[in-house]
């Protein structure tokens, strides 16, 4: 399903320091109804810093955010009545029950879904009454990703939903954030998990030292780049990292007991010069697997970070 | 409005369900009003003059601790972040927190009365000023603990902080511990903390005249609490990760700790803090009220009246061997000036040695004696008409000997007033000094009165033991306390009897 024309969210030129630290630099995007938006980019980025402005829990120094057609800088109530929040964690008291608390936050806004619907929806019905201290971690996740829908939002803001899950709670939760779509609401989503971000998000921007550095669908990101492939090699004797960094176009060369992998951007020169190196050393080539460049790979490449992507 | 109903439903209902949260909210006031009803279990009526401490406590406790901890645990736990993106004003959710805790307070405190009564406290005297002393009270300490609140980072970082006012306040605060045990210096520092006001004003609404009195203990709580909450509600943290601003917060600090000190200053300065009464007056004895002038001297020849008349006078008391049980023959005596032999030696000349001047005021907590023309409350009279009529037929009062006589009738108002018993005690005296007017010729009442001020260890003193007639409470173990105000009665009424004292 494509996203509708309407933009529910549309940020221009977000800037914010705290200090002499510039946290946000001009920071543009919208996100339109029945659209899945990604934040990405490693610590320190200003994802924080975005998201927070969006959500009016940060005041930013300019720029416009406009929610559902309202100045949320003007009157950020109008627009918080527009937006529902799933947290990390439930953010609840520990005696408090799923019932209640939906019930509680749900009174909090204009429009009010019934608390029954919403513990139908998410699976929480047989745990209605029970207080938070006692739910699984799974309960307390679906709790929160309830919670946000307790107005009735056009606009979702999920921070790391699946953190902490295991894999079927995890396909259910994208089974969940699929139906937002469906349903036309736009989803603002942050997660370390660059395969969730991959399989879930219509586009991503990255973010880097509070500058958007790309931004696009996440297939149009990894064709764009120059992480093309990922390559990985069992040869016969240990390959060392020096002698294949001589090659051109030739990045991000891990070797280890299984092998080497590397990242390569134009294919067919690498290999030739793969081969003849090879030949040289006289090791033999004893397995080999190509395969498209991640994207992973692709913000590693963007914002010049050498180990794994985090996004707090 | 129903936002903040419902949140102040779910606050109590997730209190409720909180183990711990019942357990300091209501079990520790109780443990305190047993651990008071234990310390005092020598008072006739059971904790009536303590229930100004108490109460103040139990409002002490919540807030320095109860309602902080609270906060900062919701906090860390991301409580607030979530109210925090809903579009309801953060006044709303803090205004939900601070009625809640006002409310459990307030059930731990009628709990507190409660099963007082159910020892035997009589109903307080001005329920409805109690309520609004105590809720002063709240006002004061719940916008310390928002500070506390604030400037706490984690629930131990509360409880620390916590002690630190608690503690000082309860010790030297005039909290639990009375004014009167002080030494000076601690009373001075007890006029610059909050608590003295709030017992203050909650025991004169429990067995006071109300809050007539009390005006000044009033503005001082409001004071406080007003600082502290403008205080808070500038320092005020959404999340955990926010940090107290160090020098912006000091200021804001320094806001409310100087109301403290503007308060004390006040207090200091409008005379309120009384510290000449309970630790001096105490420790006075007869020679101190007689002036180093005096020419009282057993040689010199009387000059009133010789003799009371045969058929009302017997050997008096004091040249007889003290009575078995009488506090003369177990208590250190107090200095003794020495005088006529016995009372009916006594001169006007030795009544004109006496330093008037130096007794205690009749405003004061030693020996207050009400001024001619008060009125007292309504809610007290029936007790003073009780005592009024009790004295006409009382068998101590109608002992043979009128020195013992005398005494007997003075230990009337005197253990009212060891007790602190508010109104009541500052209209007994006249009640006494009427009847025993009527009761003792007025040639032989000065001297009597003289006699007994002068030997306030002498003569048996088991009437202190038999006051139920007139509705008061006995008091067990030493009495040289109730002695020495019998002393201050002998004196002030012998003053006015004179005409050395003119009543206001």
């Amino acid at each position: 399903m494509e996203p509708s024309p309407v933009k529910n969210v549309v940020v221009r030129n977000l800037s914010k320091s705290y200090g002499s630290l510039q946290a946000l630099a001009a920071v543009d995007f919208d996100i339109r109804a029945g659209e899945i938006f990604g934040l990405l980019g490693p610590n320190g980025a200003g994802k924080t810093t975005t998201v927070e402005s969006v959500l009016g829990l940060v005041r930013p120094d300019s720029g416009t955010i406009e929610i559902c057609g309202i100045d949320a800088r003007l009157d950020s109530r109008a627009a918080k009545q527009k937006i529902g929040v799933a947290l990390q964690s439930t953010g609840l008291q520990d005696k408090i029950t799923p019932r209640e608390a939906l019930k509680n936050f749900g009174s909090l806004y204009r429009t009010a879904v019934a608390p029954q619907l919403l513990l139908e929806r998410f699976g929480l019905t047989e745990k209605a009454d029970a207080t938070v201290d006692t739910l699984s971690g799974g309960q307390k996740q679906r709790l929160a990703l309830a919670l946000a829908f307790v107005n009735k939002p056009d606009v979702i803001f999920l921070d790391e939903p699946s953190a902490g899950l295991d894999p079927h709670m995890r396909r259910d939760l994208h089974d969940q954030i699929r139906a937002m779509k469906r349903d036309g609401l736009s989803v603002l989503l942050t997660t370390h998990d660059m395969d969730e971000a991959e399989q879930l998000c219509d586009r991503i921007a990255v973010l880097d030292r509070g500058r958007i550095v790309a931004e696009g669908t996440p297939r149009n990101l990894i064709a764009a780049s120059r992480s093309a492939m990922r390559i990985s090699l069992q040869t016969s004797a240990p390959l060392q990292p020096d002698w294949l960094a001589g090659i051109p176009a030739i990045r991000e060369i891990v070797c280890d007991d299984n092998g080497t992998q590397f990242t390569v951007s134009e294919v067919t020169h690498a290999l030739a010069a793969l081969v003849s190196l090879l030949e040289e050393r006289k090791i033999e080539l004893t397995g080999m697997r190509v395969g498209r460049a991640t994207l992973e790979d692709v913000i590693l490449e963007l914002t010049n970070v050498p180990r794994a992507i985090e996004t707090t | 409005m129903s936002i903040l109903l419902q949140q102040i439903g779910l606050n109590l209902r997730l209190n409720l369900r909180n183990r711990m949260a019942l357990i300091y909210g209501y079990l520790f006031p109780l443990i305190f009003l047993i651990a008071f009803w234990t310390i005092y279990r020598n008072d006739r009526i059971p904790l009536a003059l303590h229930m100004g401490e108490l109460l103040t406590i139990t409002v002490l406790g919540g807030s320095c601790f109860g309602l902080p901890t609270t906060m900062v645990s919701e906090r860390e736990r991301g409580v607030w972040r979530r109210y925090r993106l809903s579009p309801v004003p953060a006044g709303m959710f803090v205004a939900g927190t601070l009625i809640t805790r006002y409310i459990l307070l307030l059930t731990a405190a009628l709990l507190q009365i409660v099963l007082a009564m159910l020892i035997g406290m009589p109903a307080p005297h001005h329920p409805f000023s109690l309520l609004l002393a105590f809720t002063f009270a709240s006002i004061a300490f719940l916008g310390l603990g928002m500070v506390i609140a604030m400037l706490a980072d984690t629930v131990p970082a509360v409880q620390a902080l916590g002690q630190c006012i608690f503690l000082p306040m309860l010790m030297i605060g005039g909290v639990a511990v009375r004014l009167s045990s002080l030494p000076r210096w601690a009373i001075h520092v007890s006029a610059f903390l909050p608590g003295r006001y709030a017992v203050e004003a909650i025991q004169l609404c429990t067995t006071g005249n109300g809050l007539s009195r009390a005006h000044f203990d009033l503005f001082a709580l409001l004071l406080i609490g007003v600082a502290g909450s403008i205080t808070a509600a500038m320092t005020f943290r959404w999340e955990a990760n926010e940090r107290f601003v160090s020098r912006r917060g000091t200021l804001w600090i320094a806001l409310a700790l100087g109301m403290w000190i503007v308060v004390g200053l006040l207090a200091e300065s409008k005379g309120r803090i009384n510290i000449s009464d309970p630790a001096d007056n105490e420790s006075l004895s007869p020679a101190d009220y007689v002036s180093s002038t005096s020419p009282a001297s057993p040689s010199l020849a009387p000059v009133m009246t010789p003799a009371a008349p045969q058929s009302s006078v017997v050997k008096e008391p004091a040249q007889q061997p003290a009575p078995a049980g009488s506090a003369a023959g177990k208590s250190p005596s107090l200095e003794r000036p020495a005088g006529p032999s016995s009372w009916q030696a006594v001169t006007q000349h030795d009544i004109d040695g006496i330093a008037f001047e130096r007794l205690p005021p009749d405003e004061g907590l030693i020996s207050p004696i009400a001024h001619s023309g008060e009125s007292p409350d309504p809610t007290v009279a029936d007790q003073l008409e009780q005592i009024r009529t009790a004295l006409a037929t009382w068998p101590p009062a109608m002992v043979s000997d009128p020195v013992q006589r005398a005494r007997n009738d003075l230990y009337v108002a005197a253990v009212p007033d060891v007790l602190e018993m508010g109104e009541v005690e500052r209209f007994i005296p006249l009640l006494v000094f009427s009847r025993l007017r009527k009761d003792i010729p007025a040639t032989d009442l000065p001297k009597i009165l003289y006699w007994i001020a002068m030997h306030p260890d002498d003569g048996d003193d088991s009437a202190i033991q038999k006051l139920e007639p007139f509705g008061l409470p006995g008091i067990t173990g030493p009495t040289q306390q109730v002695r020495r105000r019998v002393m201050f009665y002998s004196l002030k009424l012998l003053g006015r009897l004179t005409g050395k004292i003119i009543p206001k």
